[in-house]
């Protein structure tokens, strides 16, 4: 390889870096998104541990029980269609208040409800290879109330 | 420094006997290993002696031996004893580690007590086979052992790769996803001990930690009949109501059996309050230990996916009165 290649390779790997950077301890949202140009949603939406996080939650707390991939059409979120908008703002409302029966804003902390926002907004971009490796690495970890041993 | 290396030698030392630690074996094989590690010691150590010895007879000859062939005759003894010394010190520790190997599955063939236990980031799920079906008793960070039995741990991982390892009891075998680890566990010695995650997995590794009690059997069945009841019944008004609001806001990722909480990721919680710790081995329990872990888990394992949910003071106060409880 020429050494051109071999820094644009190196670029490339170090780009992926900050990917996951994050303050950690108890500096979390308090307060649910003021609308779509919070100045929050970026540490969350483009944030890959944030969005991982968010897809653990929404196994955890039974959303991929109802909201299976593959699944009726009207449940599906992967495919980019939003009936009460798209926006951060408004995804994170219908997740909260959009299922009285489940109490999600009560069972759900605040910070939860914007990792889960953040995944359910990444949904529609997922390659059909990249939603295959996120269902085979959590495999082993509970969905609401069931679970079915380690992998 | 002459006056203060004894006390440098017994600060080495002090971590020797722990209740962690690979030096003080109190099982079969940790006792095995223990062994090994002895003999190892004794022929690394004979080799480092032999080495450092020539080296100084050597610099003290410098000079002296003037005869070329003598000299040459001598080294040619010491080519064979070195190689001779070699061979022996080689077979030694292959033979060594040869019978450790076979003393570690010793107890593979018996029939044993089968402990499942699952990694997760960043604590250990535990579930006990009922004698010969196919139904569990779940804890959690907290694994007995009856002494002088064997135990079969059955590993596995729910998402990233831990490694199980009570250094008192046995030696240390990683937990990997997609596959099935197994360890026998032979203790001989009652106590408690300490179990920790050997394979760095994640923001808080260091604090995936488990207690382990080795006790008596006729001990150890009470226990696990204590394990395999439902959450005792809560008796005040304080504990109603944090049962309550630990239905309403915790349960989605909690079980207590008995009751309507049946979430399955976070750790079973039917009998907490009987356990020495909380959140894998990071905080000592009680009852106010348990209210700083439910008002500020980040604060006190940052990163752990336990969230923090903000309740009102008399809420929290109910639920840890509740949890404190469940004994």
């Amino acid at each position: 390889m020429k050494p051109g290649g071999i820094l644009v390779l190196l670029a490339a790997c170090l780009a992926a870096c900050s990917n996951e950077a994050r303050t950690i301890g108890p500096a979390m949202p308090q307060t649910l998104p003021s609308g779509d140009a919070d100045p929050r949603i970026g540490a969350y939406q483009e944030n890959a541990y944030q969005v991982s996080q968010g897809r653990r939650y929404f196994a955890w707390y039974g959303c991929s029980q109802c909201h299976a991939e593959g699944g009726p059409a009207d449940r599906d979120l992967t495919d980019g269609k939003w009936r009460h908008g798209g926006g951060f703002a408004q995804v994170y409302a219908s997740v909260a208040s959009g299922h009285p029966e489940q109490d999600f804003v009560r069972r759900i902390a605040i910070e939860q409800l914007w990792q889960i926002t953040a995944y359910v907004r990444d949904l529609p971009t997922h390659t059909a290879e990249k939603r295959y490796r996120l269902l085979v690495d959590q495999k082993g970890e509970a969905q609401g109330s069931s679970w079915n041993g380690p992998q | 420094m002459n006056r203060a290396s004894p006390l440098l030698a017994i600060g080495l030392l002090a971590a020797c006997s722990g209740r962690q630690s690979p030096l003080a074996p109190a099982g079969d094989q940790a006792e095995t290993l223990h062994q090994l590690f002895l003999l190892a010691l004794a022929v690394c150590g004979i080799v480092y002696l032999v080495v450092v010895a020539a080296l100084v007879w050597s610099l003290m000859r410098r000079g002296r031996d003037e005869d070329r062939d003598g000299a040459m005759r001598g080294l040619n003894r010491g080519l064979w004893a070195t190689g001779i010394g070699i061979v022996l010190g080689v077979t030694i520790l292959i033979v060594g580690s040869f019978l450790a190997d076979r003393a570690l599955f010793a107890t593979r063939g018996e029939d044993a007590l089968e402990v499942r236990i699952t990694g997760h980031q960043w604590w250990w799920r535990i579930e006990y086979r009922v004698g010969g079906t196919a139904r569990w008793i779940e804890t959690a960070n907290e694994l007995h052992l009856p002494r002088g039995r064997t135990t079969r741990v059955l590993l596995g991982s729910a998402d990233v790769i831990h490694s199980f390892w009570v250094p008192n009891v046995a030696g240390k075998i990683d937990m990997i996803p997609g596959r099935r680890n197994v360890l026998d566990l032979t203790p001989r010695q009652s106590g408690w001990f300490r179990g920790q995650c050997g394979e760095y997995c994640g923001m808080q590794h260091a604090h995936m930690a488990f207690d382990v009690k080795v006790e008596e059997p006729a001990q150890f069945e009470a226990w696990l009949a204590r394990q395999s009841r439902m959450a005792r019944p809560v008796g005040d008004s304080r504990g109603m109501h944090g049962q309550a609001v630990f239905a309403r806001t915790c349960s989605a990722c909690h079980a207590v059996r008995g009751t309507t909480a049946s979430g399955r990721a976070g750790p079973d919680l039917t009998h907490v309050g009987a356990r020495r710790s909380i959140a894998a081995g990071t905080i000592t329990m009680s009852r106010g230990a348990l209210q700083g872990w439910i008002a500020q888990p980040q604060a006190l394992k940052p990163g752990t996916s336990m969230p923090a949910i903000p309740l009102a003071p008399a809420d929290a106060d109910a639920v840890a009165h509740y949890l404190a409880g469940l004994r």
